[in-house]
């Protein structure tokens, strides 16, 4: 049983039903992927599990623990951390600011006092966005302030974190160093729950893989299993190659 | 709480006070056929009225996102025009009240548009308000110029009052078609919104703002037309209110746009069917009291708290709004973040120039020394504002009413004799209250809470200061503080001390700003969904900024009433006279101690104004002063203290890098134009940036144009 278990989610907007008896199980030490067509459901999914958006049906649970019920700041303080697909840093504040709200949070349920400042400089350098510490968020581009967002994830210690689309607006250097990262973080016993368009990427770091459409998961399996399946080619790859 | 329990709570709570207000009031009149038809023959051309005013509310916030305070004084500067055209030069109503709904209201509306409200798309919540309340002492300020209130003006109803008869009431013609312009009023718009092209784009701008504009809504065509439509609409139902009132108090025909925010609330701002229910609700409901209720002592002006009350009843009802999403780069501010240490220094500096002014400023008459303490009062309380307004984002028009409640906190335990335990029980007293608003704060986001303050603020006016235990009828004396052996009550040493006062508490809030709890502020501010994510616990961060705010208010209250020397019900707290303190702070910077300071000289400068020039082109220029002040927020929204701050701190001989870091400040804040994008110019390569910094594909690496448009 993974750490996080996604426990046959649904999501209804009015009439439209945009996840559909989801399951997936995230299991620490390792990259799940989630990947699907635009509008699939992805990110609700994320804001279900992170409590932006309650379920209309299913279950969340965190280390066999029911947390579906949990508001958005408990599941945070519990080790469920995220980034957002279209930026949501602290704007006004300084990418070292970022990390110090995240920061700050955690010591103040942590028992050892520790020098968080040391610490948001450390995860900084350890996401390659040491140079912009002290620049202000909203004048970043936006790849310098995702790797602020995942620096800020970081900083709350999780125990899950998810990804999405982390590698929009990195270049390719970039991207290829947050590949490595996502190594040492999954060898850290870190749950990384994946939502990628670069599939490369995706096919490199995944040990498992979920495939959304219109809000039903069609596939699941290794990457290998994924690119052969015939169905994930009509919905997702195939579409992707005749766009392209 | 859960939605469904709260709101049975609200209902519970609601019918419970209509039932007690209606028992306690009751003035035994009879409840019968006759009465009742009466109660709803004087109710409809109310509900006429309100209905019209919320529909230029509702026609303008759906369609451009700014709530019009304004939009009442622009009635009754049209009503004006219309009783010059009239009454003054005898032109009949048949061609004046066309002329002035038809061409004069849509004129200024288009202008307004252009100049002034164009440019507040993408600006903070506070800086939009603050500009439309700005523009409502700008039109007072100028019909009082042109027409003298020292001479009394009235105009006739149309067809000279005469009417016919329902029951025992006269239903004048003008009545008559007060209702009847309401209802046209209604079809028209049913028309215009599902049968027109421009209808139609403008409901779906309601829907979705930038949706609507990528499908070539242009955005600027149905500003103008929803300025020109709300202008028309406010014309008309000034015009026909004028003649109800009075003697067309320039005043009080502004503030009746007050009763219109129920009514445009009970409509979500978007529905004008609920709008209409909800006026006539209203209208009834105040029937009711006038027809049924008598309020005497104490509870003497509840009906005037009436559309208040309901207001804020509404809003209570409103569904829980979801956790908000920011995104990035929305709304770009300058903030620049003085250390503990320069604000200390700085403040320092200003209290030494305060005290060094006191040996010049005149012994004998302390006039101008007390002009200046309450100047500091009000500094004092602009700075309540800073965190609450300015870091963590949540818009307060109710800082006087904290005031208020502090001052009479002071003044009745220990302040009739300068006790400095009553100074700090005046703070202890208002924090629970303000905390109390972080609930409303967890329901209600942005324009929503600012209303909800300011019903708050107009509550405690009608209701609070009456009390026995609080003011009540009479004068309740205020004596200065005693502290450490030192008397305070000479003019220049309570102007002293309120300026020290004032240092420390500019020194605490930004000692606070560069704490953990201050860039939680900011944080939140920023970005709610992020903030959940990362830990913060929303309802406790508001709890204790709340309070906060509360706090640093009933402080200055405190103080604005040893400034006052005697506190009586109706003196200085009023709702209205909070709203030039929060656009003082707005026009200074609301994120910066200065932009209080600045709120404080503003005060001391109106002051001074208002008793010095007893010409009525300068008392008029105490109303135009604010409201020119509005251009000024539009060119530099973060407030005037940032270039005053870069000018000042280039004098220095150690911030040589001064000069530097304002360009660089406000280079990071610059806002691209973008305009209609595509029609009126083609795209640029900061345009192209911008579109895929919105949709978070940038590379940043910017790309030729000519390749971005070929594609």
């Amino acid at each position: 049983m993974g750490l996080l278990e996604i426990d046959e989610v649904s999501v209804q907007f009015g009439g439209l039903l945009a996840v559909d008896d989801a399951s997936i199980s995230v299991p620490e030490g390792c990259v799940t992927g989630l990947i699907g067509p635009n509008g699939a459901g992805k990110t609700t999914l994320f804001n279900v599990i992170t409590g932006l958006q309650a379920p209309s049906g299913g279950r969340v649970r965190l280390d066999g623990a029911d947390i579906t019920r949990r508001r958005p700041y408990r599941r945070a303080r519990l080790g469920i951390a995220r980034t957002f697909q279209r930026l949501e840093a602290f704007g006004s504040l300084t990418a070292r600011e970022n990390v110090l709200v995240a920061l700050e949070m955690r010591r103040r349920w942590a028992k050892s006092r520790y020098d968080s400042g040391k610490i948001a400089a450390e995860l900084l350098e350890r996401v390659g966005a040491a140079q912009v510490a002290d620049k202000r968020v909203d004048s970043l581009p936006t790849g310098s302030a995702r790797l602020v967002e995942l620096a800020r994830a970081l900083a709350t210690d999780p125990k899950v974190l998810l990804l999405d689309e982390p590698s929009s607006g990195l270049d390719e250097q970039e991207t290829d160093a947050l590949g490595v990262l996502l190594h040492e973080l999954t060898a850290d016993g870190l749950a990384v729950l994946l939502v990628e368009h670069d599939m490369p990427l995706v096919m490199e770091a995944c040990t498992h893989i979920s495939v959304l459409d219109f809000g039903r998961i069609i596939a699941e399996g290794t990457p290998a299993e994924i690119q052969a399946d015939p169905s994930v080619q009509r919905a997702y790859l195939g579409t992707a190659k005749s766009a392209s | 709480m859960s939605q469904r329990w709260s709101n049975l709570l609200v209902w519970a709570g609601t019918i419970a006070f209509i039932v007690l207000v209606s028992k306690a009031a009751w003035a035994g009149n009879p409840v019968n056929g006759t009465s009742l038809t009466n109660l709803v023959v004087l109710a409809l051309p109310v509900a006429g009225i309100i209905a019209m005013s919320a529909t230029g509310l509702v026609v303008v916030y759906t369609t451009t996102g700014v709530f019009n305070f304004a939009q009442g004084a622009i009635g009754m500067f049209l009503a004006y025009v219309d009783w010059e055209l009239t009454v003054a030069h005898g032109l009949p109503q048949a061609v004046a009240l066309p002329l002035v709904v038809l061409v004069i209201a849509p004129l200024l509306g288009i202008g307004l548009d252009r100049a002034i409200m164009r440019h507040l798309q993408g600006k903070q919540l506070v800086v939009q308000l603050m500009v439309t309340v700005g523009l409502l002492f700008a039109f007072v300020g100028l019909a009082n110029m042109i027409w003298n209130q020292n001479n009394a003006h009235s105009m006739p109803q149309l067809f000279a009052g005469k009417g016919f008869h329902i029951g025992d009431v006269l239903l004048t013609w003008h009545r008559f078609i007060t209702i009847m312009v309401a209802v046209a009023l209604a079809i028209g718009l049913r028309i215009l919104l599902v049968r027109t092209r421009i209808g139609i784009a403008m409901r779906a701008v309601v829907d979705n703002r930038d949706l609507a504009a990528l499908e070539g809504a242009r955005s600027s065509v149905l500003s103008s037309f929803a300025w020109a439509l709300g202008c028309s609409v406010a014309a008309l139902a000034g015009i026909l209110i004028a003649p109800e009132t009075a003697d067309m108090s320039t005043t009080t025909l502004t503030f009746l746009i007050l009763t219109a925010f129920a009514a445009a609330v009970v409509g979500r701002l978007r529905s004008l069917p609920l709008t209409y229910l909800g006026a006539i609700i209203l209208a009834l409901a105040t029937q009711w009291m006038a027809s049924f209720l008598r309020f005497s002592d104490r509870w003497t002006n509840v009906p005037d708290a009436l559309p208040t009350i309901m207001l804020f009843i509404v809003l209570l009802l409103l569904p829980r709004a979801e956790v908000q999403f920011a995104r990035i780069g929305q709304i770009r501010r300058v903030e620049r973040v003085s250390s503990v240490r320069d604000t200390a220094i700085g403040l320092a500096a200003f209290v030494a120039f305060m005290a060094i002014l006191t040996l010049f400023l005149s012994s004998s008459d302390p006039t101008n020394t007390n002009r200046l303490a309450l100047g500091m009062c009000t500094a004092l309380l602009a700075l309540s504002l800073v965190p609450l307004t300015g870091w963590a984002g949540q818009v307060s028009l109710a800082p006087l009413a904290f005031a208020g409640i502090g001052a009479v906190a002071y003044t009745r335990l220990g302040g009739a004799h300068g006790s400095v335990w009553a100074v700090f029980l005046a703070a202890l007293v208002t924090i629970p209250v303000g905390a109390l608003f972080a609930f409303p704060a967890m329901r209600l986001q942005g324009l929503y809470l600012a209303l909800a303050t300011l019903a708050f603020a107009a509550m405690v006016e009608e209701v609070f200061y009456t009390q026995p235990f609080a003011v009540g009828p009479g004068e309740r004396p205020v004596a200065r503080l005693h502290l450490l052996g030192i008397d305070f009550s000479s003019p220049k040493s309570f102007l002293i001390l309120v300026t020290v006062v004032f240092g420390l508490c500019g020194v605490g809030v930004v000692a606070l700003r560069r704490s953990p709890f201050g860039r939680r502020l900011v944080a939140l501010r920023d970005s709610e969904a992020a903030s959940v994510t990362v830990g913060v616990n929303i309802l406790e961060t508001k709890l204790a900024v709340f309070a906060l705010s509360a706090g640093i208010a009933g402080f200055a209250g405190a103080f604005y009433a040893m400034s006052f020397g005697t506190l009586n019900n109706a003196q200085g707290f009023q709702m209205i006279a909070g709203l030039p303190v929060v656009l003082a702070l707005v026009i200074g910077g609301v994120g910066f101690v200065a932009g209080a300071l600045f709120a404080g000289v503003f005060g001391f400068v109106t002051l001074f104004v208002q008793d010095n020039w007893h010409i009525s082109l300068w008392i008029a220029l105490f109303y135009l002063a604010p409201g020119l002040a509005v251009l000024g927020i539009i060119q530099n929204p973060s407030g005037a203290v940032v270039p005053i701050g870069e000018g000042f701190a280039r004098l220095l001989p150690w911030r040589k890098d001064a000069k530097q870091e304002y360009e660089e400040m406000t280079a990071a804040a610059a806002e691209p134009e973008v305009g209609e994008l595509g029609l009126e110019r083609p795209f640029a390569e900061s345009d192209v940036l911008l579109v895929d910094r919105e949709l978070g594909i940038s590379n940043d690496v910017p790309r030729p144009v000519a390749a971005a448009r070929s594609s």
